[in-house]
């Protein structure tokens, strides 16, 4: 893959440390869309004589180390690679994120099956409670959110760090992000669960 | 009103023996010319005079038959030629012509195409370059619509249907058109942005005729709004509605209510806010679809709700075309089994959730498939059994499924998917192939099997990546398909790739318009190959390949007879970019620069300096005034 015959050009690959006086820069392709093949970086540099001599700068050593060492990870870095559509994109990062941290599933004591709900699209406390009462078909769950001691269920949710937290105590956004999955017990029995009550917000 | 017998000039031999057909034949001949090659002998009333110059014969022809002969003619580029054949051809054509395509909004104003085509109907637009779907062109670059739509409403235009793509759309540009036209009845709008549910809900209540509303991968910002409410109850006509790409909830009853009382509707589209129980209620009293994109439904549906779907689908007799499928229990899909076997049009490429054997069963029945859009969850196997099932085959995309290409993806297509298909599929002619690895020999073979490509694009995951069985570049292969497929018009290569298969393509694609090219080449003369050979080009875009001034500016003229260049991270510099802006200018040549700042502080002396991002495209109307602080017109 030699290079031929294009005169200037092809040393504007060259580096040169920062602060250089003769006002070479660093012009390494393109900044944002990394190069991250390596043949390309070392084999361009190496192709420059005379004049324009390629001062090799540790900035360029340690790009191709990483691009040597770290390929899968550059690979997804490249800008626009590989050419998939931007909605198409969006699309599957938001399916992926939504999988992430909007499904939880709900079980609810005495039901046979589980559900999902999705607290990515979920607006708050509220919301989530007349979520939770359609899916069971079990009203007043709103109640058990609000008034916490006098209804007959409570809800609790287990957190990231495998806590089981009663849901409601903490601002619905940091609720959101760290709710892993979401339970209706019958109040009698969730004493057994060791809850934890996030003071600071009560 | 005698026959005769006449020897008219035809540009193929497939000339229909239709008497109208012999304007076609005439100005088939080419674009700038209308010089006849071999003739024919066509049947046709009226004239009995054995002489060729038929526009001069043609002429004794009131006006009106003239048009009426035009009339036929549907092309866009035999329209052109028809105009060009002498000044009362264009005068007439201009008059009749209604349906105006223009492929890039810079290339001409508003005004003139107005002044031009007074009696406009029909307008098609689009704005950013291609590279903008992969996030290379700013946001407010430009492709901007209401210059347009207020050009168009002040003249007064009769416009029917605006069909955009690549724009940026605002709502006070649909609320203008909603209110500007009294006959408007067909947007299509693709991959534009900018615009909120709000416009949507003008268009809803204004176009009192319309029929068609069909929305394609937009960035819409949805309210959460109720413009499906807007529309008034005595709206009956809607053929199509596609809202698939809507991100917010969606008012079912509005929904519901809308459907039933449009007897003609054939294409619906609902976004991932329509459950399957609506979905339901939506098929059963819209039996006449013929493409259905559905929603999202998140669980499996229980026995009732999925009997009732099943029911409602046996009746879509009709039904050819199926999409959607984004987050869907496996099992929804074999509730279209009853109609499996007449469909056409197959997109489950946003389908993640169902693979495997749930896929590959579903497609072995719809023998009578021609589109199939799929992930490469399919893997090699699910394309041999399409391959198998599938003769119909016309068009097939494989898109990832795995963007970030981990090692440990075995379910990704290769190269035996590719080779399956074009043994299976003989009528294949057009290809999206997204796959791990390739070689040179399933190249030549795919080639011998199907030298009837129109469109051929594969894309090799990993840049770079040689044949990974003997480690060669891929200019063979490549070169292998461009020799056999006489008809190629778009290409896109990746993989390895020398000057050599650039040799190839200047050689052999003699239909090429587009051509795409990424991570390839060795020096000037790759590209030189191709501006040289490829006499139809008409769009070429590059990123990341090793091509400079040199062949940047080898032969301008080039550049007239091409709608556009893109050129991001490759040779060239600002000094040959102001050179060729000098040289050319009835090009606009724009540098798109990484951020305004880099724009501002532009050392004027330093052109050896690389560019970023090179877009230059032939015009009438010289520089645009619309452009952002970051890019900069020469």
């Amino acid at each position: 893959m030699a290079k031929e015959g294009l005169g200037l050009e092809i040393t504007e690959l060259r580096l040169g440390l920062p602060g250089d006086n003769n006002g070479e820069r660093l012009v390494c392709g393109s900044k944002k869309t990394k190069r991250v093949f390596s043949d390309m970086m070392t084999s361009s540099s190496l192709d420059t004589d005379g004049e324009n001599s390629v001062v090799v700068s540790s900035v360029d050593i340690v790009a191709g180390e990483v691009a040597d060492e770290s390929s899968p990870v550059a690979k997804s870095q490249v800008v626009g690679w590989p050419p998939v559509c931007c909605y198409r994109r969006n699309k599957k990062n938001n399916k992926e994120a939504s999988k992430a941290i909007g499904y939880v599933k709900v079980s609810m004591d005495g039901v046979p099956y589980l559900r999902k709900v999705d607290l990515g699209s979920s607006q708050g406390y509220n919301h989530l409670a007349t979520v939770l009462e359609n899916l069971f078909g079990c009203l007043g769950l709103g109640v058990a959110l609000k008034e916490g001691e006098k209804f007959e269920y409570v809800i609790i949710y287990e957190d990231k760090d495998g806590d089981w937290m009663l849901v409601g105590d903490v601002p619905w956004q940091m609720f959101k992000e760290s709710c892993k999955r979401l339970r209706i017990v019958k109040r009698s029995d969730a004493t057994g669960f060791g809850l934890q009550r996030n003071s600071s917000f009560e | 009103m005698g026959w005769a017998f006449y020897n008219v000039p035809c540009s193929d031999t497939n000339t229909s023996l239709h008497p109208f057909s012999l304007a076609k034949g005439l100005v088939t001949s080419g674009r700038n010319t209308c010089t006849p090659y071999h003739s024919s002998t066509v049947k046709i009333p009226f004239v009995a005079i054995l002489r060729t110059n038929l526009h001069q014969e043609m002429n004794y022809f009131p006006d009106e038959v003239i048009e009426h002969i035009f009339d036929s003619i549907a092309s866009h580029r035999d329209r052109n030629s028809i105009s060009l054949v002498s000044k009362s051809w264009h005068k007439i054509e201009r008059c009749c012509r209604r349906r105006v395509f223009i492929g890039n909004c810079y290339a001409i104003s508003p005004e003139r195409l107005i002044g031009r085509f007074p009696c406009l109907k029909s307008l098609t637009l689009k704005g950013k370059p291609h590279f903008a779907d992969f996030n290379l062109v700013p946001h407010e670059w430009g492709g901007f619509v209401h210059p347009w739509i207020d050009a168009l409403a002040r003249a007064r235009v009769g416009l029917e249907e605006l069909r955009l793509k690549r724009m940026v759309v605002s709502d006070e540009s649909l609320e203008l058109l909603s209110r500007s036209f009294a006959n408007f009845k067909s947007l299509v709008l693709v991959s534009c942005e900018g615009f909120t549910t709000d416009g949507l809900a003008s268009i809803a209540a204004n176009c009192r005729h319309l029929r068609e509303l069909d929305l394609q991968e937009n960035e819409i910002d949805d309210h959460r709004g109720q413009w499906l409410n807007c529309f008034p109850d005595s709206c009956t006509t809607l053929t199509s509605l596609n809202f698939a790409c809507l991100k917010g909830e969606t008012n079912l009853s509005a929904l519901e209510r809308l459907v039933a009382r449009s007897p003609s509707l054939k294409s619906l589209k609902v976004n991932r806010a329509v459950p399957l129980d609506a979905l339901t209620r939506l098929m059963s009293c819209a039996p006449q679809l013929v493409d259905l994109g559905v929603g999202s439904y998140e669980n499996e549906p229980d026995t009732e709700s999925f009997a009732k779907l099943l029911a409602a689908i046996k009746k879509c007799t009709s039904l050819r075309s199926l999409s959607g499928f984004s987050e869907v229990a496996p099992l929804c899909l074999t509730a279209f089994y009853p109609i499996c076997q007449n469909l056409t049009y197959l997109n489950l490429s946003y389908a993640a959730e169902i693979h495997g054997n749930h896929l590959v069963k579903f497609i072995q029945f719809c023998k009578r498939l021609q589109r199939l859009w799929i992930l490469d969850s399919i893997g090699d196997k699910g394309l041999e059994v399409v391959a198998s099932a599938c003769k119909e085959l016309q068009e097939l995309r494989v898109f990832p499924s795995d963007l970030h290409d981990e090692e440990d993806n075995n379910a990704a297509v290769t190269e035996v998917g590719l080779v399956a298909i074009s043994a299976g599929c003989r009528k294949l002619h057009s290809i999206l192939y997204f796959c791990k690895q390739m070689t040179n020999a399933a190249l030549i073979t795919v080639a011998k099997n199907c030298p009837n490509f129109i469109r051929f694009r594969l894309c090799i995951l990993e840049p770079n990546k040689p044949d990974h069985v003997t480690s060669q570049s891929l200019d063979e292969g490549f070169g292998a398909v461009v020799q056999a497929c006489k008809g190629l018009r778009r290409l896109s290569v990746s993989g390895l790739l020398t000057d050599k298969v650039f040799l190839y393509i200047g050689m052999y694609a003699e239909q090429l318009e587009m051509l795409s090219i990424a991570f390839a080449g060795d020096t000037d003369k790759g590209m030189l190959y191709v501006l040289n050979g490829c006499k139809k080009l008409r769009k070429l875009e590059i990123r990341d390949s090793p091509f400079g001034n040199a062949a940047l500016l080898a032969d301008v003229d080039k550049y007239e007879t091409m709608r556009s260049l893109w050129m991001s991270s490759c040779d060239v510099t600002l000094g040959g970019c102001k050179r060729l802006a000098r040289d050319a200018p009835w090009l606009n040549v724009e540098i798109i620069n990484e951020n305004e700042d880099n724009g501002m502080e532009r050392n004027e002396e330093d052109e050896r300096e690389k560019v970023d991002r090179l877009y230059l495209y032939r015009t009438v109307v010289g520089t645009r005034n619309d452009a952002p602080s970051c890019v900069t017109i020469l």
